[in-house]
């Protein structure tokens, strides 16, 4: 029967019925019928669609099905000719309207020939099709790039719906959908997403800055107003000690409130609204790096990430942690862009020392640290970066003096910078338990964050090197 | 001269507003402080300011907007507008509504007298000085 909302994988039993022996009482003129509708289906459907008769490749499986062969993988790989043959015995036998278009045909007759064509710009692709038909598979897809008839590579999904038993055994059909268009947008977000990140990023530093400056100005304004007053009363003849003891006083308090004022800028985030829970580190620098994922990859960084199993855990803030993580690797990033070494890496690692401590260590292959500066990075407004702040490292300072760990910077022996921060363990008791009242939560952020936890479990947990090498 | 003059300073902040009082003191300057905008505004006659020296900045009105009420009842009294902020576009805004200097904070009493001296010999040829109270 021709089912109206057609299905790829219901099209080689539809062929079945109408090619097959007409052992029902429906007559030729029924079965014409129901064949044009069928082929009209297929022609106009917007799919691009390749009919395949694979009976030559069935004949090649057999026969090494016969000799005992039941790894084809690890066959294939000593006979890689073989599947250069099959991707010349195979033939298309039909292809539809959208085909043509995507391939840049003149007509179906361009497509009609052995699938060789359909590799060009991905040919390990067949290898992956033949093991995936041998082992007898229904689908197989992947996502991949065709070379089309005028030269143009395009991005499509791939796949293949293999003919089972009952079905005509020696056609498969392949479906093709145009990715191409899709892709570049989903790019061009990526691309918006990292800009406004770093917009953001800036636009808050600059905000920052602001308040910072009118703050600190306030008291500034008020000491040298006083200061210049007193020398005033210094010259003249009716000079009052009482005078002068009061604006003395009040140069005091104010130098005080403004050193309050960068007080509270350094320990903002290691406040009181901070909470502590058992965290696993992993989980968190894996969250870290995907707030900084698309910058690595746009810097064509590769990342290794290097942690031991059955880490403990530890006890912190889950959003001030990950600030801390990312502000590294924002530094390390920002360092490699800059100046463009032979080798482009950031190496992640996480260590548990036998006392109670983990190290978490990141490297990179950036120019690394002057000298003279390395004992003053972490200072408050310390930097080297054009239009940088220099506030950043002094809040990772700020952030892991509060979880009662140390952060170091150094050169490494190779070149680039080494940051290393250590965290205490958290005493194993505390890990069933959902919260440590230590501080009550009283950030938002921080729930979200839980919430990222749970939507990308597992998100580079995985001790592979590298997590993750960006394509050249 | 300048003994018989009253200056209007309006600072939220209460040590930047005494800082200037007591510099004000010394130079024998007699002045009013207000910590709002609002309370001068209420406290303000025609003739009873010489100079307003206003914070930028300031909760509720601003001292771009304090400007703009005082023109609009027909004041003429100079503005020294004292800010932190430092933008020069911020800057050439409330000059071009008739501020008569904007300094950046900190102000060396230097500068600040020069451009109060400067602001009170303009306001005696407007006509809005004390002396015209002292006419009425």
């Amino acid at each position: 029967m021709i089912k109206s909302g057609i299905e790829l994988a219901d099209l080689a039993s539809t062929r079945v019925g109408i090619n097959g022996p007409a052992s029902d009482d429906r007559t030729p003129w029924v079965l014409r019928a129901g064949e044009d509708r069928y082929r009209n289906l297929i022609r106009y459907m917007p799919t691009a669609l390749w009919q395949v008769d694979t009976s030559a490749a069935r004949r090649i499986f057999d026969g090494l099905r016969s000799d005992g062969v039941t790894d084809i993988a690890d066959f294939l790989d000593a006979h890689p000719e073989l599947v250069e043959l099959v991707k010349d015995v195979v033939c298309v036998t039909e292809v539809n309207r959208a085909a043509v278009s995507l391939f840049r045909g003149q007509s179906a007759t361009d497509l009609v020939k052995s699938v060789r064509y359909l590799f060009t710009a991905a040919p390990q692709m067949a290898r992956r099709i033949i093991i995936a038909h041998f082992e007898g598979r229904r689908n197989y897809t992947e996502q991949t790039k065709v070379l089309t008839l005028d030269g143009q590579t395009r991005d499509v999904i791939f796949s293949v719906t293999f003919p089972l038993p009952p079905e005509e055994l020696n056609t498969s059909f392949i479906t093709l959908l145009d990715v191409t268009e899709r892709l570049r947008t989903e790019a061009q977000l990526r691309q918006l997403e990292a800009d406004y990140a770093h917009a953001a990023r800036i636009s808050t530093l600059g905000e920052l800055a602001t308040s910072i400056a009118h703050e600190v100005k306030q008291p500034l304004a008020a000491i040298i107003t006083n200061a210049e007053t007193s020398l005033r009363w210094l010259t003249r003849d009716d000079v009052s000690v009482g005078k002068l003891e009061q604006l003395t006083t009040s140069i005091i308090s104010c130098a005080h409130r403004a050193n309050d004022i960068i007080q509270r800028i350094q320990s903002s985030a290691a406040r009181g609204e901070s909470e502590r829970i058992v965290l696993d580190l992993k989980e968190v620098t894996a969250e870290a790096l995907l707030f900084v994922r698309h910058e690595i990859d746009a810097s064509r960084i590769d990342l290794y990430i290097d942690a031991t199993a059955g880490l403990p855990k530890v006890l912190g803030d889950r959003v001030l942690l990950q600030q801390v993580i990312v502000n590294l690797l924002v530094n390390s990033i920002q360092a490699i862009s800059q100046s463009e070494p032979l080798n482009r890496y950031i190496r992640l690692s996480i260590e548990w020392t036998d006392s109670d401590m983990l190290i978490f260590s990141i490297r990179d292959s950036g120019p690394g640290i002057a000298g003279a500066d390395l004992e003053h990075v972490f200072d408050s407004f310390f930097t080297t970066k054009e239009g940088g702040l220099g506030i950043g490292l002094a809040i990772c300072q700020s952030i892991i003096s509060a979880h009662g760990g140390r952060i170091s910077a150094s050169n490494l022996s190779e070149g680039g910078a080494h940051f290393q921060f250590t965290l205490p363990t958290a005493p194993a008791t505390l890990y069933y338990e959902d919260r440590i009242p230590i501080c009550r939560a009283a950030q938002p952020g921080a729930a979200a964050a839980g919430a990222t936890a749970t939507a990308h479990p597992g998100v580079l947990l995985q001790q592979v090197e590298p997590a993750y090498r960006t394509p050249r | 001269m300048l003994s018989s003059l009253v200056i209007a300073v309006v600072d939220d902040d209460e040590a930047v507003r005494e800082a200037l009082r007591e510099l004000l003191q010394v130079l024998s300057i007699s002045c009013r402080t207000f910590g709002r905008a609002e309370a001068f505004l209420a406290a303000y006659r025609p003739g009873e300011f010489d100079c307003l020296i206003t914070d930028l900045r300031m909760p509720g009105m601003g001292g771009l907007e304090l400007q703009q009420k005082l023109r609009a009842l027909g004041s003429s009294i100079p503005v020294i507008i004292v800010t932190s902020v430092s933008d020069p576009l911020f800057r050439s805004r409330t000059m071009e509504e008739g501020a008569f200097a904007c300094l950046t904070k900190p102000v060396s009493a230097d500068v600040l007298l020069h451009h109060l001296t400067a602001a009170l010999a303009v306001g005696k040829n407007s006509g809005e000085t004390s002396d015209d109270k002292k006419r009425d």
